[in-house]
């Protein structure tokens, strides 16, 4: 009986349900290093991701689905195949990698357009914070054009995957935003 | 209470069940929103259901994308799901696939080594190239495994993957680690590894030389046989017939260690350790023989009680080994006696083997043969009936005294004489006799009284043998037929629609016997065989008699033709040639002993070729597009080449379709020039073609 009233308790909190966030940017960024961060708290070598990593995490009475896309160019076109349901979009930019802003710039800017992505909350991390020439928040916001979208809840983190910082800053901020729409909703 | 407290639970866990639930109809597009759904429960429902409906063959293909998102997870009976679900949809999303890799990479380093089988197969498994790019690591990794479960597993994959990308596997170097898996501490391994081996061997003999690893590691097969199950075992065994031992002592010692298995229960292992035996009977010393050989016989014996489809492929190839040693199973006739519930085609087997076996100089044995074989020909079911006439006929001549054949004969004459329909098979099987002993009067009369005494001969025989052997015998024995002429009228007139055997056999009977026939006869039927028949045989035949008979001195001419004499029928039964033989003793147990054709015979060697499935990339589009223009431009192109310049436009036929192709053609053209001079030698072409072209106007205005 403990079992059974446990579980009605879930469903009054709607723990069972998951919320589905996706990690995307370009290849190299620290996308998967991000997940493994927020699911078990260390900092894995990884390979380049040729497909997806999935992790279901708790956090804050919440269950997650994170997805990590690859980001190669070859792998970018199926970013669409999941977009369907997504609570959040996590975009994250390797903040060293000038060359390639405007890139991520473009990805960025083209993904928001999908209809399915509406209401979709967007946090962006400027990953890579503790490698010499990285550039600010400030500046990889100014670089993705990000004061140009309207009607959505956004914000740019300062991260190092590698040293932990920032990470969860985002996530509360994601969090928060999410909660709040639910209950609006 | 257990039912009923199951009840209450199952009534609980529904009441608090907020995951929506799949319906039992299966839409894709309800099946699409569980893929996708929020709730793990109703995701894993919906893959469920999806596989349900692929099983049932519904197509589900579309699903792809959304059952590929719940690859990724820690619950292995959906994780095994969705991999059944991806080896049969591959194929019809290569690009997607690519999707999966990731996963499948990870799944080959979980800790559960169910899973790091599973992953590793179905990679192997999945015919897209995309995928093979990616399957080096994990293979490598699940080669080096440290449960044999996920090694015995990636050493198939290596075959598929051998299969579907040969160059890839050679590049990868994984087939030097699967001859290492050779040296395996697992039996299960090491059977897996040579049957990959044997697999890869199979498709090209230049990679591996198959041979000599065997040869290398006889001991670790012997050792592992007795460890490993049924389906390793005959790998082993299989690769063991292949090797031939050094000397006496060692084949003897390999028979001692396979013996063993003689009294396995599956036949297959039975049929596979007897072709090693018999591989290496022939180096044996002779006192083993005797024991080694009952062994054998007992095994034989064994294989024959098994259900009848078995049974007949024990047949096929007892008869491959009798032929080679016959005193095998000279005591076991009996258990070869047809039983009335075998089917027919264990029948007939089981009657030619019976032949084969018995032992001619035991009068004894082939007395009892002779009324077996007898009260099978009582038989109702024809096929049957008449293989048991032609077995009489194969005994009698086998044992070969006059006394036998007549007794044979007796029996014979007795049994057209309780059936009518047994005309056809007795007449082939007593000319049979009448040739094997020519000389004997008594046969001979005996025969013709019967035969003379049917009265339409034309219309009781209807195979084209019994009819050939018929008119053959009023050839031969005309004094002993009434009405000679008007039976042989009735055969001819059906000259041209009877078929070549009997075609023939009338045209030499006619031209034996045309002293004793009217003229006209011989005249008919030489015609109708040179003008109306079909067959070139026939027509030749009769040309070359018909010019004997018009020569001068015809008549000696005729008789020498005529008055030669068959060769006594000696054996009734066909045998392999010793190469044959030899290498259908190499094949025991495989499809060639069915066949009884050795595998180089077969003409088409059936090889394994799985095609691999690309997805289209854009660099091939553009190729294609490329080839398009090129080839249209070469038309115009080779148009003006033709006239002043055979050089250029022979080598613009070679080289077809390319671009670059072309820019070397014009290059060429303006050899040593500049840029400039370039383009005007361009003009200067397309004005020739011009006038190509206002040529072929003028020409084609002249008509």
């Amino acid at each position: 009986m403990g079992n059974f009233f446990s579980s009605m308790f879930d469903r009054l909190w709607g723990v069972n349900k998951e919320l589905r966030i996706l990690i995307l940017g370009l290849d190299g960024a620290g996308k998967t290093t991000i997940l493994y961060r927020l699911q078990i708290g260390e900092v894995v070598t990884t390979k380049p991701t040729i497909g997806f990593n999935v992790e279901t995490l708790s956090y804050k009475n919440l269950k997650l689905n994170v997805w990590d896309l690859g980001g190669q160019t070859s792998i970018r076109p199926y970013w669409r195949c999941y977009y369907t349901d997504t609570a959040a979009v996590i975009f994250v930019v390797d903040s060293t990698d000038k060359d390639r802003m405007a890139t991520a710039s473009k990805e960025l800017h083209v993904m928001l357009q999908e209809e399915e992505l509406q209401d979709a909350a967007l946090l962006v991390f400027a990953n890579k914070q503790d490698q010499p020439g990285a550039l600010s928040a400030t500046e990889v916001s100014k670089e993705l054009n990000l004061v140009e979208l309207k009607d959505r809840s956004w914000s740019i983190v300062a991260s190092s995957a590698i040293r932990g910082e920032g990470i969860t800053e985002g996530l509360d901020w994601l969090i928060d935003v999410i909660k709040e729409e639910q209950l609006a909703a | 209470m257990a039912p009923l407290n199951k009840k209450i639970q199952k009534f609980l866990k529904d009441s608090i069940r907020v995951a929506p639930k799949i319906s039992k109809k299966g839409e894709l597009a309800e099946l699409r929103n569980g893929l996708v759904s929020p709730y793990p429960q109703t995701r894993k429902d919906a893959i469920k259901k999806t596989i349900q409906q692929m099983t049932l063959g519904k197509d589900v293909s579309s699903l792809f994308p959304d059952v590929l998102k719940n690859i990724a997870t820690n619950d292995v009976e959906q994780k095994k799901l969705v991999y059944l679900y991806v080896m049969n949809y591959a194929e019809s999303h290569p690009e997607l696939c690519i999707l999966a890799v990731n996963t499948f990479v990870t799944d080959a380093q979980d800790p559960n080594p169910l899973i790091r089988c599973m992953s590793i197969r179905t990679m192997s498994m999945v015919r897209v190239d995309k995928i093979l790019e990616y399957v080096e690591i994990p293979l490598r990794r699940t080669l080096q495994d440290d449960n044999p479960y996920v090694r015995k597993t990636a050493v198939i994959c290596v075959a598929k993957l051998f299969q579907l990308n040969q160059e890839l596997c050679i590049e990868l170097g994984v087939l030097e680690d699967l001859v290492s898996a050779l040296d395996d501490s697992n039996p299960m391994v090491v059977a897996n590894a040579t049957a990959a081996l044997t697999e890869i061997h199979g498709v090209d003999p230049s990679v591996v030389s198959l041979p000599k690893l065997i040869n290398s590691h006889v001991s670790q097969f012997l050792l592992a046989l007795n460890e490993c199950t049924e389906w390793a075992r005959i790998t082993i065994l299989g690769a063991l017939a292949d090797y031939s031992a050094k000397d006496s002592l060692e084949a003897q010692d390999i028979i001692d260690r396979v013996s063993a298995h003689l009294q396995h229960v599956n036949p297959a292992v039975v049929l596979a350790t007897i072709k090693v035996i018999i591989r290496n009977l022939p180096q044996i010393q002779q006192q083993n023989f005797k024991a080694i050989s009952l062994k054998l016989s007992s095994a034989l014996v064994s294989i024959m009680s098994t259900p009848p489809e078995m049974q007949y492929v024990a047949l096929k190839n007892i008869r491959i080994i009798l032929e080679k040693y016959p005193e095998l199973l000279v005591k076991e006739l009996r258990i070869f006696y047809v039983k009335f519930n075998d089917p027919l085609y264990v029948k007939l087997e089981k009657i030619d083997i019976m032949v084969r076996l018995v032992d001619a100089t035991n009068l004894k044995q082939c007395n009892l043969l002779l009324t077996e074989l007898k009260e099978y020909a009582m038989e109702f079911e024809p096929e049957f009936v008449s293989k048991s006439i032609q077995g009489i006929t194969q005994l009698a001549i086998k044992y070969s005294g006059e006394k036998f054949v007549s007794k044979a004969l007796d029996d014979l004459l007795e049994l057209v004489d309780r059936t009518e329909n047994l005309k056809d098979d007795c007449c082939i099987a007593m000319c049979d006799l009448l040739r094997h002993c020519p000389t004997n009067e008594k046969i001979a009369s005996d025969i013709c009284a019967l035969l003379n005494s049917w009265a339409v001969p034309e219309s009781s025989l209807i195979s084209d043998a019994a009819k050939c052997n018929y008119i053959w015998l009023m050839g031969h024995y005309p004094e002993k037929f009434t009405d000679l002429e008007g039976k042989l009228d009735q055969m001819i007139e059906n000259f041209v629609q009877e078929e070549c055997m009997t075609q023939a056999s009338i045209l030499m009977t006619v031209v034996r016997l045309h002293t004793q026939l009217p003229g006209s006869t011989l005249q008919n039927v030489l015609e109708m065989a040179t003008t109306s028949v079909n067959e070139i045989d026939i027509r030749d035949m009769a040309m070359i008699y018909w010019r004997c008979l018009s020569m001068p001195n015809s008549d000696t001419l005729v008789d020498q033709l005529c008055k030669s004499v068959a060769p006594i029928f000696e054996n009734a039964l066909d045998n392999f040639s010793t190469e044959t033989l030899e290498k259908l003793l190499n094949e025991l147990s495989t499809i060639s002993s069915i066949y009884f054709r050795p595998q180089s015979v077969r003409a088409k060697r059936y090889v394994l070729r799985q095609n691999i499935v690309r997805g289209k990339r854009m660099d091939e589009l553009k190729d294609m597009a490329k080839n398009e223009i090129a080839k249209n431009m070469n038309d115009d192109v080779l148009l003006d080449f033709g006239d002043d310049e055979p050089k250029t436009s022979s080598s613009g036929n070679v080289s077809s379709n390319l671009l670059d192709d072309l820019d070397d053609i014009f290059g060429f053209n303006s050899t040593g020039a500049t840029t400039s001079s370039e383009t005007k030698d361009m003009q200067s072409s397309t004005n020739k073609m011009n006038t190509s072209t206002t040529n072929t106007q003028d020409l084609l205005n002249l008509f």
